[in-house]
């Protein structure tokens, strides 16, 4: 690794010896994860510095302290080799940083002028008036920087996708941004689209504007060029140029994380009947041609990177979403309708915001663990609040869930009991096949053991599990078999034998 | 952080909240008492009783829908055209049962025409609500055309204006539904999913529940109660009018509020709306019994609506300020 | 739609198109405009304000009240204003600083301004506003009804406000994409309770032409009207989400609904039924809204 890292040349075009801006050893901390540990980092004018690096490597929070979201525990910033702070976003935007997000801060009613305006609007003769002339004018020309045809008059919600986000990028450089923090921004757009960026791109490079662009696709990282550097486990694991490497390469840096050997379950030699059989469904959502099989016994993986389209599968499966083509058959009969007509025939989902999608906050832990069930456990309808609570203790006890009760409150217990009070609600209501979402997501190292001990259990009993995980180590240690995600598809499928990280990267990344 | 305020149990604060209400209500007898020597007397506390009881039997079906974080404005309006077409039925036929059954029944199709409005269709409860307000209230303008009807059989009468062993016909109903309302919320399954469907309606309906159905059955409830208190109310009368209904929208908002029933959904009871509908009567009622002009009412419920979901909004906001 | 239904009354009525019939038309649905144009805004904001046909009727009380006392049209207006301005402030800082639902807190605030007209008046008229009042609906400016003149004079105002201020950008902002304002360093909170501000004034100042019209206040005169600014504001396709809106459509809905009830009156359709008929084209209004942007 080393050797990489020593790769890196001299910054082309140096024009001066000081980079643009400089991070120096800069490190985060989380109670229990170390976010960023000591990253370097220089960004120079008209240059594109890509970031890499696997679900969780850091880019993210890295992003987040440069535009002042976060505040560095340790490190220093330097602009223009001048040493600077960021304590606050307003610290970040005097110092020319923006973030373009994907989801964006525009007002869907109002111009694109007064978008890129909006807060400082040029002012006219009469108090408290908007001189449009000259905001229409300046908007033009900011536009026409990007080489960005459209109406300044335009409304915004009138825009496409791809539209948008140029129309962000403006509102960025009319506040005399000069890095620009790209995140993920092909993730929404098509080919053509795609194309367009990259042009502009490289105008603004040409303009002396310096980029961070954060991408999942091994292909645009290429394309773009620029300096590549690749984290992994919050710490930088090399900087290179794209002309003196590969994308296999690239795949082998992200990867190699620290797997954490201290559980193993034994994996699933002989799975039983077909719990869940998947063809060519597609759905409102996006997502098209998935073919699954999960029997029971398996803890089957749904892999891939963020915004692959795994929510999208598990919702569709669910019914939250409206499969609108394929077939979905449970237990050998075909699945229609809802979420009731789901958990009715069998189905469970632990959601990936447990928080917004998972719990009643406000209710009790007993409420919550006795939702799903509440037909199965009071069949005629009549609710006993003390067997209801009775049930619930059972369930307390056997999941060594920390609460003071079950009447306490959900809100006031930690992620990881908060999770199990989800798993919990589908123990209850005894579940045939349960899709797990991202179920150690926000959870601390012993509580995630603790979860995967479940999950292990409940397949002993003879349930079927389809797990969406981020953590490529998550998947390689847990899964029995995996299909991995691209573009809202199943682009391939591993057995246990050929289950590995870099063999789960490769499927999620490459283009080819 | 919240280690230290892990002994807050959902039940006791329930609890809690009656006791406070109560206490509020036995702090204004005082008041009242000491104010008028008018109040203790069994004439004004039975009074005062009866006026509870429509403002309940309204409030009630409404905390059922602001259980789930919804609302209905229409229930004043509901209560209006059901008493008309009953009051009409039971003249033109002489049956006060079939009148009743027209009353109910008209009380139900607004509250259905409600859920259908907030599920299917998915437009905000209040705007849902606001618009069936003024349908309703159209078609029973038209449907009197300025009349009064008035005179009903006493047999009929004697819903809302007899007595059974010295107490007040609509008293008895205040408890029994005060019962049947405590037993829905607390003893029922649905009873639960509506909490639940408050509280979270995303989790709620990724768990399994029938969340549209379960608010047409809340939006339905509402209707029926409004018009249950209909019958009551033209009863008590013994006339019925086209506007009879509108003042009672704003108390029976209040009533609930002031129960301690949050507008944000998933916290409240039916036995705190008592209590609220309490504390608004004897409020109302020492109004009365000090001379105020009548002409205030609104004026002070206008001004208790707003305390009440300053309150609640201060209360509910603070501890769940995640959602 | 307009022209839909003014041929259709005009058809089945004969005297629909008739001059002084259109007239009427524009007079009445002076006072309605004054009410739309700012609770436009005010849904613009994702809020609504259901006190103010109870503001309007207790401003007209207040400015009837002054107007009799010290014959000063001048200062029974500035009442009426400061009125509804002061109703317009509670209603947004209840909104804006504690965060309470928009509709309870006008629900609130519509009972206290209705109690209030009573309390004040004993429930009792009050006449004999003199000559000066009535002028501003009676009279003629230039040949032209004086309420039409001060209705275009509205709108013109709101226009330019809203399209050519930063204020009413905000107030796009405001429903639009909050976060996004409050990101932009802008002061989201004054801007909201000035909204509210604004049309509580717009209330004490329709209250002088209510009055006027009637040449007294009545206590009750006004309750309910903000329906028919909702209904009007609706129709005219501003919608509760994002913002979504124009103020033209507004003028638009409030004719459609001025022409609705003056044609439904000529063809002896009973206000009630009116009524009705409105609270379904607003849900239908509502309806078609959310449609177009699924």
């Amino acid at each position: 690794m080393t050797a990489v890292a020593a790769a890196v040349g001299p910054a082309h075009g140096g024009e001066q010896a000081a980079p643009l801006f400089e991070l120096r050893g800069i490190t985060k901390s989380f109670p229990g994860v170390r976010a960023l540990d000591a990253v370097s980092l220089e960004i120079r004018a008209g240059e594109v510095h890509v970031l890499l690096g696997e679900n969780g490597a850091g880019k993210s929070s890295l992003m987040k302290v440069l535009c002042g979201a976060y505040l560095a525990d340790q490190g220093e910033f330097f602009h223009r080799g001048e040493p600077v702070a960021i304590r606050s976003p307003a610290d970040a935007r005097t110092l020319g940083i923006a973030v373009i997000f994907q989801e964006f801060s525009l007002v869907p009613y109002l111009s694109v002028a007064q978008n890129i305006f909006l807060g400082r609007e040029p002012r006219g003769k009469i108090p408290g008036s908007v001189d449009h002339k000259r905001m229409h004018a300046r908007a033009r020309e900011l536009l026409d920087r990007l080489g960005l045809e459209v109406d300044t008059r335009a409304l915004v919600h009138t825009l496409g996708v791809a539209q948008q986000q140029l129309v962000e990028i403006a509102k960025a450089l009319s506040q005399e941004a000069r890095i620009l923090v790209l995140d993920e921004p092909t993730a929404a757009l098509s080919e053509r689209e795609t194309e367009r960026l990259f042009s502009i791109i490289q105008r603004l490079q040409s303009q002396g504007v310096a980029m961070i662009y954060i991408s999942h696709r091994l292909a645009e990282v290429f394309r773009v060029g620029g300096r590549i550097t690749v984290l992994r486990d919050g710490r930088k694991v090399g900087s290179l140029l794209p002309a003196s490497t590969t994308p296999d390469e690239l795949v082998s840096m992200m990867v190699g994380r620290k797997v954490d050997t201290s559980y193993a379950r034994r994996y699933c030699e002989s799975p039983g009947e077909v719990v869940l059989e998947v063809k060519g469904m597609g759905a409102v959502n996006g997502v098209s041609g998935v073919d699954l099989v999960v029997r029971a016994g398996e803890i089957v993986g749904l892999s891939g990177l963020v915004g692959s389209g795994r929510t999208e599968v598990a919702r569709a499966l669910f019914g939250a979403d409206r499969v609108t083509a394929g077939e979905v058959r449970l237990l050998n009969r075909s699945r229609e309708g809802g979420p009731d007509r789901a958990v009715r025939s069998g189905m469970a989902l632990v959601p990936e915001k447990r928080k917004q999608e998972g719990l009643a906050l406000i209710r009790s832990v007993a409420d919550n663990i006795l939702l799903a069930s509440l037909k199965r456990i009071f069949p005629r309808g009549w609710f006993s609040p003390a067997k209801g609570i009775g049930v619930a203790s059972e369930r307390i006890r056997q999941l060594r869930i920390a609460t003071p009760g079950p009447r306490q409150m959900v809100q006031f217990l930690s992620g990881g009991n908060q999770q199990k009070v989800v798993v919990a609600k589908w123990l209850s209501a005894d579940a045939k096949l349960i899709i797990f979402d991202e179920p150690t997501l926000g959870i601390d190292v012993g509580a995630k053991e603790e979860i995967f001990a479940l999950i292990d259990q409940l397949v002993q009993r003879g349930a079927a599990v389809l797990m969406i995980s981020s953590e490529l180590s998550e998947v390689v240690k847990v899964c029995d078999r995996a299909y991995v995600m691209r573009d809202k598809r199943v682009v391939g499928e591993l057995a246990r034998a050929e289950l590995s990280e870099t063999n789960l990267l490769r499927l999620a990344m490459h283009d080819a | 952080m919240s280690t230290l305020t892990l002994p807050r149990l959902a039940l006791s604060a329930e609890f809690r909240t009656i006791v406070q209400r109560l206490l509020a209500v036995l702090a204004l007898c005082i008041v009242l008492s000491v104010l008028s020597g008018a109040f203790l007397t069994v004439g004004n506390l039975v009074n005062v009783l009866r006026q509870a009881a429509l403002i309940f039997l309204l409030a009630s079906g409404l905390t059922l829908v602001i259980l789930t974080a919804g609302l209905d404005l229409s229930i004043g309006a509901n209560v209006g055209l059901s008493a008309c077409l009953a009051g009409s039925v039971i003249q033109a036929t002489g049956s006060p049962l079939l009148g009743a059954a027209v009353g109910l029944g008209s009380g139900c199709a607004i509250g259905l025409g409600n859920g259908l409005l907030v599920t299917v269709l998915r437009l905000p409860p209040f705007i849902a609500t606001y618009g069936m307000l003024w349908v309703v209230h159209g078609l029973t303008y038209w449907f009197m055309a300025g009349a009064t009807i008035h005179g009903f059989p006493p047999a009929f009468r004697a819903l809302g204006s007899g007595y059974w062993l010295s107490v007040p016909i609509p008293v008895y109903l205040m408890f029994a539904f005060l019962a049947v309302g405590i037993g829905f919320a607390r003893y029922t399954t649905w009873g639960q999913e509506i909490y639940a469907i408050g509280a979270n309606p995303v989790a709620a309906r990724l768990s399994g529940i029938p969340v549209n159905r379960r608010l047409v059955l809340v939006y339905t409830v509402s209707g029926a109660m409004a018009g249950l208190a209909s019958l009551i109310f033209l009863a008590r009368l013994n006339s019925a009018e086209g506007d009879i209904g509108e003042p009672l929208t704003l108390p029976a908002i209040a009533a609930v509020l002031i129960g301690g029933t949050s507008l944000f959904g998933g916290v409240g009871t039916v036995s705190g709306t008592l209590v609220g509908a309490l504390i608004l009567t004897l409020v109302l009622n020492g109004m009365n019994l000090l001379a105020i002009d009548a002409n205030w009412q609104p004026l002070v419920t206008g001004v208790i609506v707003i305390l009440a979901v300053s309150l609640d909004v201060l209360t509910h906001r603070g501890g769940s300020a995640s959602r | 739609m307009l022209v839909v239904l003014g041929a259709g009354f005009a058809s089945s009525s004969t005297g629909f198109l008739d001059g002084a019939n259109l007239a009427n038309i524009g007079m009445q649905s002076t006072i309605l405009l004054l009410l739309a144009l700012p609770m436009t805004l005010i849904m613009l904001t994702e809020g609504i304000d259901l006190s103010m046909g109870a503001v309007l009727t207790l401003a007209c009380v207040v400015l009837a009240a002054i107007a009799v006392k010290t014959g000063s049209v001048t200062l029974a207006l500035a009442g009426a204003l400061a009125l509804g301005a002061a109703f317009g402030f509670a209603n947004g800082a209840l909104v804006a600083w504690l965060g309470l639902p928009p509709f309870v807190v006008t629900l609130g605030t519509l009972g206290i301004a209705s109690g209030l007209a009573l309390v004040t008046t004993g429930a009792q008229s009050i006449t004999g506003v003199g000559d000066d009042v009535v002028y501003f609906y009676a009279g003629k400016l230039a040949g032209i009804p004086v309420p039409l003149v001060l209705g275009a004079a509205a709108y013109l105002a709101m226009h330019g406000l809203l399209y050519h201020t930063r204020f009413g950008t905000y107030v796009f902002a405001l429903g639009g994409n909050r976060e996004a304002l409050r990101l932009a360093g802008v002061r989201v909170n004054a801007y909201l309770i000035g909204v509210y501000v604004l049309g509580g004034a717009m209330a004490g100042f329709a209250a002088l032409l209510l009055t006027a019209r009637m040449s007294a206040a009545h206590p009750t005169a006004a309750i309910g009207m903000e329906f028919d600014a909702i209904a009007a504001v609706a129709i005219g396709g501003t919608s509760f989400e994002k913002g979504n809106g124009w103020l033209f459509g507004t003028v638009l809905g409030v004719l459609l609904v001025g022409v609705l009830r003056n044609g439904l009156n000529l063809l002896a359709v009973p206000s009630s039924l009116q009524v009705a008929a409105i609270g379904v084209l607003i849900i239908a209004a509502l309806v078609i809204e959310s449609f177009k942007n699924t």
